[in-house]
């Protein structure tokens, strides 16, 4: 019988009989159909693990169910002894455990009232708020995400020093997944997470801010507090919400800003104080808007232009017009609009560039045809 | 005799957990996962109250409530909704259903207007 290191041997000398180029073809060969090999084995592997592990997600939601509704309404149910054998047999994993706070987290969406307190009760009890408050001190960011969504959904506190390291985290997620924590257990200050971050706010974030404070229960910020911000992003928030909700104390304040340096925080002092229409001020809005007409950009332009449309006179039209170029095509488009609005039935504004430049585009237009 | 209720749903969660404490006070469940399924139930059983859902999948809430209310008009009917737009809880009372309760729902809160509902049907019965 010939041995298999015989065999080994001699099939080694052999391939250094081939020519150099068959020899390398059939090395190369031989290393593509390794690697292929362990590439499939590697597919096979990582999809049989990921049945498994969708089979026990299945089973344990299931479990979970079950246990959090006997917790929640059956009163014969052992609690005390249920839980220690719930969190024994079943949560034994990480997988098990990031299940187990899926299924809270549906519960806790779902019921309130009493029950509420009932599933903080369960979710303590399982151990998963020391399971979280490991992954808040790992580096991974997404793990850091989760964590802080889970304790703001449950309303649960967690020490500072766990969460202020993510306000200015260089992940977009992270740091909004740490302002609604803040927010959402604040009970005087939701905002003051903006004092202290040191990237502007994304147009996301200002949303995600905007709603979280729509169910934030204790009193409303007063928003002017950051409207000197260092970032405009936060300025032009903070002056949305002034006008979403009514602060009218502060339109002196949106005033003065008219004239500020930044034309973003003109545009939105602007858009605050249109939305806000408050009588008394209407006129020195207008006035401030007129005078500063003719040096603002194309885009505030527009703007002052559908101010007067929505709160102006056709005075205030007249007014603006002379500094509306020919070029500004947007612009006219826009000022006949609102000539057609103050006056349905014809045209009034008159010996001013626009209706100049107006006719003899209609001339020119004419002699083309 | 046990009352008999028509939960239509298609959380699991929700069905399990409705489930659980209709159960605990005394009522017999059945449970429809959609719309199609419920139609099903409705035309072999009688119910007491049906307690649906708004977005089921195949047919909507909308086209169950006004389907029930044509055929089986006598039935209550309570709305489990995450919907809280003023002009949907106006439209399910159009419809004719008798109470609406917005999710996240306290289930303490559900058992005693699904009792309500249950006792002002059986009044107005013994008043016909």
């Amino acid at each position: 019988m010939v041995s298999p290191i015989y065999l080994k041997m001699n099939l080694a000398s052999d391939i250094h009989e081939l020519p150099p180029i068959l020899e390398i073809n059939l090395v190369l060969t031989i290393v593509f159909f390794v690697f292929t090999l362990l590439l499939i084995s590697l597919i096979l592997y990582l999809r049989v693990h990921k049945n498994i592990a969708n089979r026990r997600k299945e089973k344990l939601d299931l479990l979970l169910i079950d246990f959090i509704n006997n917790y929640l309404f059956n009163e014969e149910f052992n609690k005390v002894k249920e839980m220690a054998v719930f969190k024994k047999r079943q949560l034994k994993t990480s997988l098990d455990k990031r299940v187990a706070i899926s299924q809270i987290l549906v519960f806790a969406e779902n019921l309130k009232g009493e029950s509420s307190a009932v599933i903080q009760e369960i979710f303590l009890g399982l151990g998963l708020y020391h399971f979280l408050i490991s992954d808040l001190k790992k580096n991974a960011w997404f793990k850091k995400a989760k964590a802080l969504f889970v304790f703001y959904q449950l309303n649960i506190k967690i020490p500072m020093s766990l969460v202020e390291p993510s306000i200015n985290s260089s992940r977009n997620e992270l740091r909004q997944q740490a302002f609604l924590y803040l927010l959402h257990s604040s009970t005087e200050n939701p905002l003051g997470f903006l004092d202290k971050i040191n990237t502007p706010l994304t147009l996301w974030e200002q949303i995600y801010i905007k709603n979280a404070l729509k169910s934030y229960k204790g009193n409303t910020p007063d928003f002017s507090r950051w409207i000197d911000h260092k970032f405009p992003s936060v300025a032009i928030f903070c002056m949305k919400m002034i006008a979403d909700y009514d602060q009218f104390e502060h339109i002196p304040l949106l005033l003065k800003l008219l004239n500020h340096e930044n034309p973003e925080i003109r545009q939105q002092a602007i858009l605050s104080l249109r939305d806000m229409e408050i009588s008394e001020t209407l006129e020195v809005l207008l006035e401030v808007l007129i005078d500063n007409f003719p040096n603002e950009n194309i885009v505030l332009k527009q703007e002052i232009l559908k101010t007067i449309g929505k709160i102006g006179l056709e005075k205030h039209l007249q007014a603006v017009a002379p500094f509306i170029n020919k070029e500004d095509g947007i612009l006219k488009v826009e000022l006949q609009r609102l000539d057609r609005y103050f006056n349905p039935k014809s045209s009034k504004i008159e010996n001013t560039n626009y209706t100049n430049n107006l006719q003899s585009d209609t001339i020119n237009m004419s002699h083309g045809t | 005799m046990k009352k008999k209720i028509l939960v239509i749903e298609d959380n699991p969660m929700v069905v399990k957990s409705l489930e659980f404490k209709l159960l605990k006070e005394g009522y017999d469940v059945a449970i429809a996962m959609d719309g199609r399924s419920a139609m099903q139930q409705l035309e072999a059983t009688n119910f007491d109250l049906i307690l649906t859902d708004l977005m089921l999948p195949f047919i909507s809430g909308s086209q169950l409530i006004e389907h029930i209310k044509k055929n089986h008009p006598n039935i209550p009917i309570i709305v489990l909704s995450t919907a809280t737009q003023e002009d949907i809880i106006t439209d399910a009372f159009n419809m004719g259903v008798d109470d609406f309760i917005t999710k996240p729902f306290s289930p303490n809160e559900l058992a005693l207007r699904v009792k309500r509902s249950i006792g002002s049907f059986k009044n107005q019965l013994s008043h016909k």
